[in-house]
C-alpha cells in the first residue's frame, strides 16, 4: 500500500491529493525557483551575497541532489558521496593540467571518473543494507582519501592540487571567458540539465522502481525485479552527479584538496539532504543553500556556528523529518 | 505509516507534492526580508564607514585555531597602533576578521566575501600552507593585495609567486638552514628524519638533506607520517633502530606535541640528539615539562635583550591580552598589518598594484621588525627576509622562559635566491 502511495507523491502530478487544484498551480513553484536561480547575480549581491557563494551553494546542492537519488529516492544511506565528489574534482584538475586545457573536457572527465568509480564499487556496496551499506561507503571514501593524500607526486598530497585554471570556452568564433558571472551560469546550466534528467527519471519506470526499492525491497524481489541492480544503477547515477559537482567545485576555486574527499564532507551532504528534505525534489538544494549561508555568515559572528546548525539539525530530525520543505508544506496544509 | 516520524523511513502519507500557495509566497517573502535585514545591515555598516579595511583570514576553529588566534591578536594590536598614529592616508584602519577553519574551499569563499561584500582593500592571514596558496591565487584573480602571515610552503614566494602576494614568515628552506649547522656541530652528521607527509614537511626535509650532504653528512632514513598522526611509536622504533646522531622532527602544531611527548616516553632524548625546524611557543607551552627537549628554530622570540624595541612591544601585548606573551604568530600578524599600512602610506594610494610596488623592497622600522637585523621585503619574490633564532629548549624552564637563543641567523644569509626558488615576478601593466 505504502509503495504505491509514495510513488504517487513523488512522481505523479499532485492532482490525486488535491482534487480541486488548478492544473497550473503546480507550475508556480518550479517557475518561481527557476526565475530566482536565473536572476541570482542581480538580487543576491543586493542581499549581501556574491556570485562565488551562490555558485558554491549550487555546486554542493548538485552533489546533494545526486546523493538524494540513493538517500531519499532509493532509501540507501550513503556516506560516500564525497569520494565521487572529490574524484571528480581531481579528475577535472588533472585533465586541465595534463590532458587538455579545456573546461568542457574537464567537466566530462569529472563525470566519467565519478561514474566509473561508482560503477566499480557499486556491486560490492549494494550487497549490503542499512548500517552496513553506510559503513562500506565510508570505507570507500576513506580509501580514496588516503590514496590522494599519499600520492604526493600526482595529487599534491595533503596540500591539494594547484596550478590549473578554468579555461575560456571556445564557441566557434569567440571564446567565452568564465568570470564569476559566466561561471555561475555554466554551473546553473549543468544543474538545470541534471535537475531535468532527475525529474524525468523520477517519472519513468526506473524512477518508480528506485522508490519501490526504498518502500519494499522484498516485495520487489518477489515480483522478479533485482533490487541490487537497481541500487547499482542509482549508485552509478549518484556517482556521476557527484563527479560532475566535484569537477564544477574544483573549477570554481581553481583548487582541489583532499578535504573534498573526506567522509566528513559526505556527512555534510547527508545533512544537507535531511535539512532541506530528502523526500522533496528541491530539498537537497535548499539544504545546501542553508548550509552554505550558515557556514559563511554565522561563522563571521561566532566560532560556534556548527552548534547552531547542529541544534537546527536535531530539531528538524526530531520534529520535522521531512526537512525544511516538508515543514513548510505541512504548515500550509494544516 | 506507523513510523511516520522517523527520517528515512517508509511512506510519507497521502500528502502529495503540494502546489505553491499564497502562504508559501508570504513565507518566502518573510525569509527574504529577514535575510536582507541581517546581511544588508552589516553591509551598510561597512560601506558607510570611510575606513581603510584589511580582511584577516585566520582560522579560529580547527587544528590551527590557537596559531590563527595569535596572528589575529598581533594584527589587532598593530591596527590600534596605526590608528593612534594617524591611520592610513588619514583614514581609520579597520580589520575585518573572519574564520577560515583552515578549510581551503571555505577560505576562498571568505576571501571573495571580504572583497565583494565587505569591500576590503587588502587581505592578510592564513596558517595552513594549502590555504595560503589558494588565497594567493584568489588574490591575483581579484587584484587585491594579500600578505601571507603564517603559511610556510616555499612555492608561495617561489614557483607560484605573484605580484599581489607578500609573505612575512620564513620559507621551509630558511627554517632548515637556520639551524642545520648548529646541529651538525653539536651532535654529528648522521641524521634520521620524522617528517609530516605534506609540502611543508617534505620541502623542509629536502632542505635539511641538501645542507647535510653539502657538509658530507649521511641521511640514515626517514619516516613519513600523515598529518594528524597521534601515535608515533612505530616511527620512533624505526628511528631508534637506525641509531642516528640526531633525530630531526619536522612536525608542527599538535602533531609536534604528540611526537615529542612520545619521544620523552621512549627516553630517546637520552640516546641521541632531538631537534627540528620550526618550534613555536604555543607548542612548548602545550608540552609536559619532561617532554620539552631539543634544538629548534624560532622565527621570533619575545626575549631579545639587545633589541630595545622588543620590551615595550611585549609589555603592550601582555596588557592587551591578559598577560599572555607574544609568540612568533603574534608577531607575524603584527608585521603584516603594519607593513600594509606603511606601504599604503608610502604609495599614497589604496590601489593594490601601487601598494604592492611600494611594499616590494620596503624596509620595516625597528619598532615593527623587532629583530636584531633590519628586515626588508625582497623585491624579487616578495619574501620578508626575517631571520631565525636557533637555540635549545631550557631544561626546567617556566612559561614563557622556555628557550635559550644561541644564535641569530639573519634572513639574507640563509635564503635561496628568487631564481633558485623558481619565482619570476611580473606586475600587471
Amino acid at each position: 500500500m505504502s509503495a504505491t502511495q509514495s510513488m504517487n507523491q513523488s512522481s505523479k502530478p499532485a492532482s490525486g491529493a488535491e482534487p480541486n487544484a488548478n492544473p497550473y498551480r503546480k507550475l508556480i513553484a518550479p517557475t518561481f525557483i527557476w526565475l530566482a536561480l536565473l536572476t541570482v547575480p542581480i538580487w543576491f549581491s543586493w542581499l549581501g551575497g556574491y556570485n562565488l557563494l551562490a555558485t558554491r551553494a549550487l555546486t554542493l546542492g548538485l552533489a546533494a541532489m545526486g546523493l538524494n537519488l540513493l538517500l531519499g529516492t532509493s532509501g540507501a544511506l550513503s556516506f560516500g558521496q564525497a569520494a565521487f565528489f572529490g574524484l571528480g574534482g581531481y579528475a577535472a584538475g588533472e585533465t586541465l593540467m595534463h590532458l587538455a586545457p579545456s573546461t568542457p573536457i574537464a567537466i566530462v572527465m569529472g563525470i566519467l571518473v565519478g561514474g566509473l568509480a561508482a560503477a566499480i564499487l557499486g556491486p560490492i556496496a549494494v550487497r549490503l543494507r542499512g548500517i552496513y551499506f553506510s559503513m562500506i561507503t565510508i570505507a570507500f571514501g576513506q580509501a580514496f582519501y588516503f590514496i590522494v593524500v599519499n600520492w604526493n607526486s600526482f595529487t599534491g598530497g595533503e596540500d591539494g592540487l594547484l596550478g590549473f585554471n578554468r579555461q575560456p570556452i571556445d564557441l566557434g568564433n569567440f571564446a567565452l571567458k568564465l568570470d564569476s558571472v559566466q561561471y555561475y551560469y555554466l554551473v546553473l546550466l549543468c544543474f538545470a540539465v541534471v535537475a531535468g534528467l532527475i525529474a524525468l527519471l523520477l517519472r519513468s519506470p526506473l524512477g518508480h522502481a528506485f522508490i519501490a526499492v526504498r518502500e519494499n525491497e522484498r516485495r520487489l524481489e518477489f515480483l522478479g525485479v533485482g533490487a541490487r541492480n537497481l541500487l547499482w544503477i542509482a549508485f552509478i547515477l549518484s556517482g556521476m552527479i557527484g563527479g560532475l559537482a566535484g569537477a564544477l567545485y574544483a573549477l570554481l576555486n581553481n583548487f582541489i584538496s583532499p578535504a573534498a574527499l573526506h567522509w566528513t564532507l559526505s556527512g555534510d551532504f547527508v545533512m544537507m539532504c535531511v535539512l532541506g528534505g530528502m523526500r522533496s525534489f528541491w530539498g537537497p538544494l535548499l539544504g545546501a543553500t542553508v548550509y552554505v549561508l550558515a557556514e559563511n555568515f554565522l561563522s563571521s559572528y561566532t566560532n560556534n556556528w556548527m552548534s547552531a546548525l547542529g541544534v537546527m539539525f536535531i530539531l528538524i530530525v526530531l520534529f520535522f523529518p521531512k526537512g525544511l520543505l516538508g515543514m513548510l508544506r505541512t504548515r500550509v496544509k494544516s | 505509516m506507523a513510523d511516520k516520524k522517523t527520517p528515512g523511513s517508509t511512506g510519507e502519507g497521502n500528502e502529495g507534492r503540494s502546489a505553491f500557495s499564497r502562504r508559501d509566497f508570504l513565507k518566502a517573502g518573510a525569509v527574504l526580508a529577514a535575510s536582507q535585514a541581517l546581511t544588508l545591515g552589516s553591509r551598510n555598516a561597512y560601506a558607510a564607514s570611510d575606513a581603510v579595511r584589511i580582511g584577516v583570514l585566520n582560522p579560529s576553529t580547527g587544528t590551527y585555531a590557537e596559531l590563527g588566534r595569535n596572528q589575529t591578536r598581533g594584527a589587532e594590536m598593530a591596527a590600534a597602533e596605526v590608528n593612534a598614529h594617524g591611520g592610513v592616508l588619514g583614514r581609520k584602519l579597520e580589520l575585518i576578521v573572519t574564520d577560515t577553519g583552515s578549510k581551503t574551499g571555505l577560505a576562498v569563499s571568505k576571501a571573495h566575501q571580504l572583497v565583494k561584500q565587505h569591500g576590503v582593500h587588502f587581505m592578510q592571514g592564513t596558517v595552513s600552507s594549502a590555504v595560503s596558496e589558494a588565497i594567493e591565487q584568489a588574490s591575483r584573480e581579484m587584484g587585491v593585495l594579500f600578505v601571507d602571515s603564517g603559511g610556510h610552503a616555499t612555492p608561495v614566494t617561489g614557483t607560484h609567486c605573484s605580484w599581489s602576494t607578500f609573505r612575512v614568515c620564513t620559507t621551509t628552506y630558511m627554517l632548515a638552514a637556520g639551524i642545520a649547522e648548529t646541529l651538525m656541530n653539536k651532535y654529528g652528521k648522521r641524521w634520521y628524519f620524522l617528517t609530516p607527509n605534506y609540502a611543508f614537511g617534505l620541502t623542509e626535509q629536502a632542505a635539511f638533506e641538501r645542507i647535510l650532504k653539502a657538509h658530507g653528512g649521511t641521511v640514515l632514513g626517514s619516516a613519513l607520517a600523515p598529518l594528524g598522526t597521534t601515535d608515533f611509536s612505530s616511527y620512533l622504533i624505526q628511528a631508534q633502530a637506525a641509531k642516528p646522531d640526531c633525530l630531526i622532527i619536522l612536525q608542527a602544531g599538535d602533531d609536534l606535541v604528540h611526537a615529542l611527548t612520545q619521544v620523552n616516553q621512549f627516553g630517546l632524548q637520552k640516546k641521541f640528539g632531538v631537534a627540528g625546524g620550526m618550534m613555536e611557543l604555543e607548542v612548548l607551552q602545550a608540552l609536559p615539562a619532561a617532554a620539552r627537549v631539543g634544538d629548534w628554530s624560532f622565527e621570533w622570540w619575545w626575549n631579545q635583550p639587545n633589541v630595545p624595541e622588543v620590551k615595550p612591544f611585549v609589555e603592550h601585548y601582555r596588557q592587551r591580552n591578559g598577560g599572555k606573551y607574544p609568540t612568533a604568530r603574534s608577531w607575524f600578524g603584527y608585521v603584516a598589518t603594519h607593513a600594509i599600512a606603511q606601504a599604503a602610506n608610502e604609495a599614497k594610494s589604496l590601489d593594490s598594484v601601487k601598494v604592492s610596488r611600494a611594499m616590494a623592497g620596503m624596509t620595516l622600522p625597528a619598532s615593527v621588525g623587532l629583530s636584531p637585523a633590519k628586515l626588508q621585503f625582497r623585491a624579487d619574490d616578495h619574501q620578508l627576509m626575517a631571520g631565525i633564532f636557533a637555540g635549545e629548549v631550557k631544561s626546567g624552564g617556566q612559561y614563557p622562559d622556555l628557550f635559550n637563543v644561541l644564535k641569530y641567523e639573519p634572513g639574507a644569509s640563509i635564503t635561496q635566491s628568487a631564481a633558485e626558488k623558481g619565482c619570476h615576478m611580473t606586475y600587471p601593466s
